[in-house]
């Protein structure tokens, strides 16, 4: 029973994946693959935040830190050395790891709340310095990527399609490494932290050590996805690459999908995503707010009614479901 | 040099004051209910507006739309604890933290699309007036602000310590199930306790209208100060977030003055920082 339900289970994954790799054959239109990217590359991010923020509900604000030290890293490599930002991506991914040991040192002194206030002021503080500094980074005006046209060791595309191959390739790492966790003792470790911390340490759990391991994990990923984004609108400037709105969104869609769950964050980011998109077609971009007055109805809705999130929703009628129909083996 | 310090330390000192009153609501709310307010600098932009379209439509002074901006405040904490967070209160952080999360995303974003992005501001008689002494300056507008926040920072603190329901608040912030063992109802000290704080962000809103602009964001300035002077002050601690806002505006005015206009922030984030590092209980030492 087990035996095929895991089949079942590794069927549809199969599907699914066949599905999104024959998706950019099928949509040309490059509105609609642009939102596929998106939604690809939030879901990534969100993934990276859920390991810590779900599993461990270490609640961070300040994700943005190691997207911004990401997508900085590996463009000072390209411009300044001419790295490819594919060497400067897994380059920028040690750098996040290697930020994200002092940063925790500090913010995990801190509990609740204020561990969620200390990592918005990490970020916000590193946005300023690079703000700052002119000399090493380019400053408030940032700087453009230089074009090479199709050049894919540089990890430019002259196709949106290949990006969106990128995306997919990152989402798909982003969720074996979390299946690989969630079934290890590891996992056990983070969901032990989250729900009780005190606990947790009580019965033998090294709760610094486990906070520190997953947080070098998930800055890692973030970076990744940092050093992505700039390649892929060929811009970079500390406004844009440590933007408090992807610090919001990677908890935002977790916690709107299910929070420490494998598929929660990919399921909130193609409900917020998708939802951000309609109502772009249908206003414009033109009022200011209306994508993130919207998101925070959602996230409301979500947190007064359902806090284990769309997949809470799903595992209920699926045990309804179940319930009803007798079993057959 | 020194007088540009003492000037410095002046300018600190003044906006000091309105820290402190977002600060203290921040504090008091984390006291009485548990909870950190996340929403507490967007009440600041309402109270703002408020002072804004008063001042624009009727020609109401914003000194005087303060006793419109702050029983609004006030009656909106006691909705917003009444509907929204009274459904959170638990041993579970996430809902609590992202329930007033989503609070500010939401009155900041409503704001953004009512009333753009646009810097308001409003001129006074007083406006460009100041004080000199010797080769101090001392900006009328922000003087009386300072002089007010702080005779509204004592009168709360009178009202928590000789005032009944005062007690009953400090009561259910030191000890909640005694304090509910002596009859005391813990929603209704929730409540005047959101009332309280909101009411304290929108004085601290009205109060400011007449030397800062208003813009959606602009809350967040406010939320971020309040945030560090609260750890710094010790959670929960209604003086030590007193003393710590004036430090933090000072230490702000100073690190404008002497390392450049743009780097009052991190010298801000850089107390924070080192707060936590070396002293995470506040300076007030007491273990949470």
């Amino acid at each position: 029973m087990t035996q095929a339900l895991r089949t079942r289970g590794w069927l549809w994954i199969a599907a699914g994946t066949a599905v999104l790799i024959a998706l950019p054959l099928v949509v040309k239109s490059s509105f609609a693959i642009d939102i596929f990217i998106r939604i690809l590359l939030f879901a990534f991010i969100g993934v990276a935040w859920n390991l810590m923020g779900g599993y461990a509900k270490q609640l961070s604000l300040g994700h943005a830190a190691y997207f911004g030290l990401g997508a900085y890293t590996s463009t000072i490599l390209q411009i300044d050395f001419g790295i490819s930002p594919w060497i400067g991506m897994v380059a920028g991914g040690i750098v996040a790891m290697l930020a994200s040991l002092p940063i925790g040192a500090l913010c995990f002194r801190l509990k609740g709340p204020y561990f969620t206030i200390a990592t918005i002021a990490t970020a916000q503080a590193l946005m300023l310095i690079f703000l700052k500094f002119r000399d090493f980074a380019w400053g408030a005006e940032g700087t453009t990527i230089p074009n090479l046209g199709n050049a894919p060791l540089m990890m430019q595309f002259e196709a949106k399609a290949a990006y969106y191959y990128v995306a997919l390739g990152l989402l798909a790492l982003g969720l074996a490494i979390t299946y690989k966790i969630e079934k290890s003792w590891m996992g056990y470790y983070l969901v032990a932290i989250g729900e009780d911390e005190d606990a947790a340490e009580a019965i033998g759990v090294n709760a610094p050590k486990i906070k520190r391991d997953i947080y070098l994990i998930s800055s890692f990923l973030t970076a990744l996805a940092g050093t992505f984004y700039t390649q892929y609108i060929y811009f970079i400037d500390p406004a844009t690459a440590f933007n408090f709105n992807i610090s919001i969104e990677a908890a935002l869609v977790s916690i709107v999908g299910g929070i420490g769950t494998l598929w929660g964050p990919v399921i909130g980011t193609v409900l917020l995503e998708t939802t951000s998109a309609l109502l772009q077609s249908w206003l414009g971009s033109s009022v200011g707010g209306i994508q993130l007055t919207v998101y925070s109805l959602i996230l409301m809705a979500v947190i007064l009614w359902r806090p284990t999130g769309l997949m809470g929703v799903a595992t209920e009628a699926y045990a309804r479901y179940v319930s009803r129909t007798p079993a057959r083996a | 040099m020194l007088e540009t310090v003492a000037q410095a330390v002046i300018n600190g000192l003044l906006i000091g004051g309105i820290y402190a009153l977002v600060s203290i609501g921040v504090t008091l709310i984390f006291g009485v209910v548990k909870i950190v307010n996340f929403a507490q600098g967007e009440f600041v932009m309402i109270g703002m507006y408020i002072s804004f379209f008063l001042a624009n439509q009727f020609g109401i002074d914003p000194l005087v739309s303060l006793i419109v901006s702050m029983p609004v405040l006030f009656v909106a904490g006691v909705l917003i604890q009444h509907f929204l967070i009274r459904r959170v209160l638990g041993p579970n952080d996430m809902p609590q933290i992202f329930l007033t999360f989503a609070l500010s995303l939401l009155l900041l974003n409503l704001a953004l699309m009512l009333f753009s992005a646009n810097y308001r501001t409003v001129h006074t008689s007083y406006s460009d007036e100041a004080l000199h002494f010797g080769g101090l300056y001392i900006p009328v507008a922000k003087l009386i602000a300072f002089v007010v926040a702080m005779l509204l920072s004592a009168a709360l603190w009178v009202f928590l310590h000789t005032t009944d329901l005062g007690k009953a608040m400090r009561a259910a912030s030191q000890k909640p199930e005694v304090a509910q063992l002596m009859g005391i109802n813990p929603n209704r000290v929730f409540c005047v306790a959101l009332g309280v704080a909101l009411a304290l962000a929108g004085a601290a809103g009205s109060l400011l209208m007449p030397f800062y602009s208003a813009y959606p964001f602009v809350g967040q300035v406010f939320v971020l100060m309040a945030f560090v002077a609260v750890v710094l002050g010790s959670l929960g601690n209604v003086i030590g977030a007193l003393v710590a806002s004036l430090m933090m505006g000072v230490a702000e005015s100073l690190g404008i003055q002497f390392v450049g206009a743009d780097s009052g922030l991190i010298v801000v984030f850089a107390m924070l920082l080192l707060t936590l590092a070396f002293k995470p209980t506040g300076l007030g030492g007491k273990a949470r």
